[in-house]
């Protein structure tokens, strides 16, 4: 029932930056027109090798989010392609009112990688979790948003970023994250799910790093005789509507799953759709609009109910409701 | 501050002349419009004039010209004197004046780079061109391009943090193709600048952050004229010329008042014609 695109063991694991990272050079070295800028934040690889291969193409605005956005959309009027890199929580927080009116307003082609974003951000603490970026940046026109499920499809994310004409955010987990996929060569679509795994009791929405804890609790499930195909939600905005109502229909019940708070994000959008098109129950697992605290990954999927256990509980209750 | 009189008294004239023109269209929009930004748009009038009649290198035909020189108007709700300059160029027809602000319209309130030809910046939040300006600036050096980059920026707007932020990494940048004009008419939304945030010693505020800063009278043409010339001989800085204006200068009884946001009323339409021409 798992595509064969996904991995039988999701026990390797890589984190979604270092291959953001080896993305970009590749990128790079293709498309003189990509442009770095960072705000006080770890250039890794790509920093090491702009500096080397193209300096005139990195830039650290310093601890300056606001003005490297918007400096962005200044590069991106005349023609470039620039990557902006800070704390997911500092690009939504700080430069909202930039992506909005500097970025998205006038379509222009930036690219804002939003970095170490979700609740899963080891020991950090609350200040630094950003929950909210998906409800907030997807109410914003013109925007597309992306989120990555693994290492190897983060490099599918940043090249679809490059192939995309227009603003683009792409949030990225902080932890080591299980790689799902086999390679690169597995069908995705901007905007369209990607189905993981094949079964007609119920249907899992998931996006970001929980995409692996779908499709753990999908085999917790199955040995308990509920058969949930899971869909990887790599594209929050634009989310194509026929794949939601399709689930609804085939399925009869649907549980989205996501790093961030329930209210208006994954959660949000797939019951906006089903709402309004085929209404069926739904049940929303993400973070119950609190902010966090520090601690390991572990202790906080067990505290703010991000776990496979707690996707199968969320499950189990949906498909009760189901009529 | 060094003055150099190199310039033809006959261009001195035309641009005086072009001003008062640029009033006239800006006192016209607001007119029909019912309301607008009068005292902001009448303070920058020289300002714009200058820069889109003599110094900037533009072509009307071709906006999106990759060698032109950009102006970015930050205090972008006093989009009307922009627009008139815009216009009187050839970037579109006069006729779109008299739709200013109106439903459809390619003119809309605060500067649009989706619909007005020749605007490359949709501002109306304020505080955040100079960024967008250091952005294009950046982009001219990647490319090895020698347009410069201009913007106007309001006085109360410097009251906004992210000014600050774009001043500091301009001349950590070294941008000297970046010229940051400030319309300093000492009023903002609901009062006077200096009873609001005090923003004074300006210029040595500039000076501190890196800048090669210098002070006009910003309704003086010989001096803005002067001034801008001055740039291209200071290398490895950002120019700061911190204009000297008057709210609603260019019509006696308009001078010195704040006229934010207002309606032209008979009276003051019937008083401005006679200065401004019929």
């Amino acid at each position: 029932m798992i595509k064969e695109y996904v991995r039988e063991s999701l026990n390797e694991l890589k984190t979604m930056y270092q291959a953001y990272n080896e993305a970009i050079i590749e990128l790079a070295r293709q498309n003189d027109k990509i442009v770095l800028l960072y705000a006080d934040f770890p250039s890794d690889i790509a920093g090491e090798f702009f500096r080397k291969e193209y300096p005139s193409r990195i830039f650290d605005f310093g601890i300056a989010e606001a003005n490297m956005i918007t400096a962005a959309a200044g590069l991106a009027a005349c023609g470039k392609i620039p990557f902006t890199h800070c704390h997911g929580i500092f690009a939504v927080g700080r430069a909202y009112n930039q992506i909005r009116q500097n970025v998205a307003f006038d379509m222009l082609n930036v690219k804002i990688v939003l970095c170490n974003s979700g609740m899963l951000w080891p020991f950090m603490g609350g200040s630094h979790q950003v929950i909210e970026d998906i409800a907030a940046l997807r109410a914003i026109p013109n925007l597309m948003v992306m989120s990555p499920a693994d290492a190897v499809e983060t490099k599918r994310v940043v090249k679809a970023a490059v192939e995309h004409s227009g603003p683009v955010t792409l949030r990225l987990a902080n932890p080591p994250t299980p790689i799902i996929y086999k390679d690169e060569n597995y069908p995705f679509k901007v905007g369209k799910p990607t189905l993981l795994r094949e079964g007609g009791d119920v249907t899992i929405f998931s996006t970001g790093m929980l995409v692996s804890e779908s499709l753990l609790a999908a085999n917790i499930l199955s040995k308990e005789g509920i058969e949930a195909q899971v869909f990887d939600v790599h594209t929050i905005k634009p989310l194509d509507e026929n794949t939601i109502i399709d689930a609804a229909k085939k399925t009869g019940a649907i549980v989205t799953v996501e790093d961030a708070n329930i209210i208006g994000g994954l959660g949000g959008a797939v019951a906006e759709i089903v709402c309004e098109n085929y209404p069926v129950p739904v049940k929303r697992v993400g973070v119950k609009d609190e902010f966090g605290q520090s601690g390991t990954v572990e202790e906080l999927k067990q505290a703010y109910g991000l776990s496979a256990k707690h996707v199968a509980e969320a499950v189990k209750m949906v498909v009760k409701q189901k009529s | 501050m060094k003055m150099v009189m190199t310039h033809d008294k006959s261009l001195i004239k035309f641009l005086e002349e072009k001003a008062k023109v640029l009033r006239k269209h800006t006192l016209e929009m607001i007119r029909s419009s019912g309301i607008g930004w009068l005292g902001g748009s009448f303070s920058e009038a020289e300002i714009v004039t200058v820069l889109y009649f003599h110094q900037m290198k533009h072509d009307p035909r071709n906006p999106r010209w990759m060698e032109r020189d950009r102006l970015i108007v930050s205090k972008a709700h006093c989009c009307e004197m922009v627009y008139a300059a815009l216009g009187e160029s050839g970037y579109f027809p006069k006729e779109e004046f008299l739709r200013y602000g109106k439903f459809g319209a390619i003119l809309q309130a605060h500067t649009d780079r989706r619909t007005v030809p020749g605007v490359e910046y949709s501002g109306g939040s304020l505080g955040e061109g100079l960024s967008f300006a250091v952005g294009e600036a950046l982009a001219a050096k990647i490319d090895g391009l020698d347009y410069k980059v201009y913007c106007i920026i309001g006085d109360g707007e410097c009251d906004e943090g992210q000014v600050w932020e774009a001043v500091l990494s301009a001349a950590h940048f070294k941008l000297d193709n970046l010229i940051a004009l400030v319309d300093h008419n000492k009023f903002q939304s609901t009062g006077e600048v200096s009873k609001k945030i005090r923003l004074e010693p300006l210029s040595e505020k500039w000076k501190a952050f890196g800048w090669h800063v210098m002070e006009v009278d910003g309704h003086n043409i010989e001096q803005l004229l002067d001034t801008l010339d001055e740039v291209g001989n200071v290398k490895g800085q950002p120019h700061a010329i911190i204009c000297h204006t008057i709210k609603g200068k260019g019509v006696p009884s308009f001078e010195g008042k704040n006229l934010h946001f207002v309606k032209v009323t008979d009276e003051m339409y019937s008083e401005a014609l006679k200065i401004l021409g019929e």
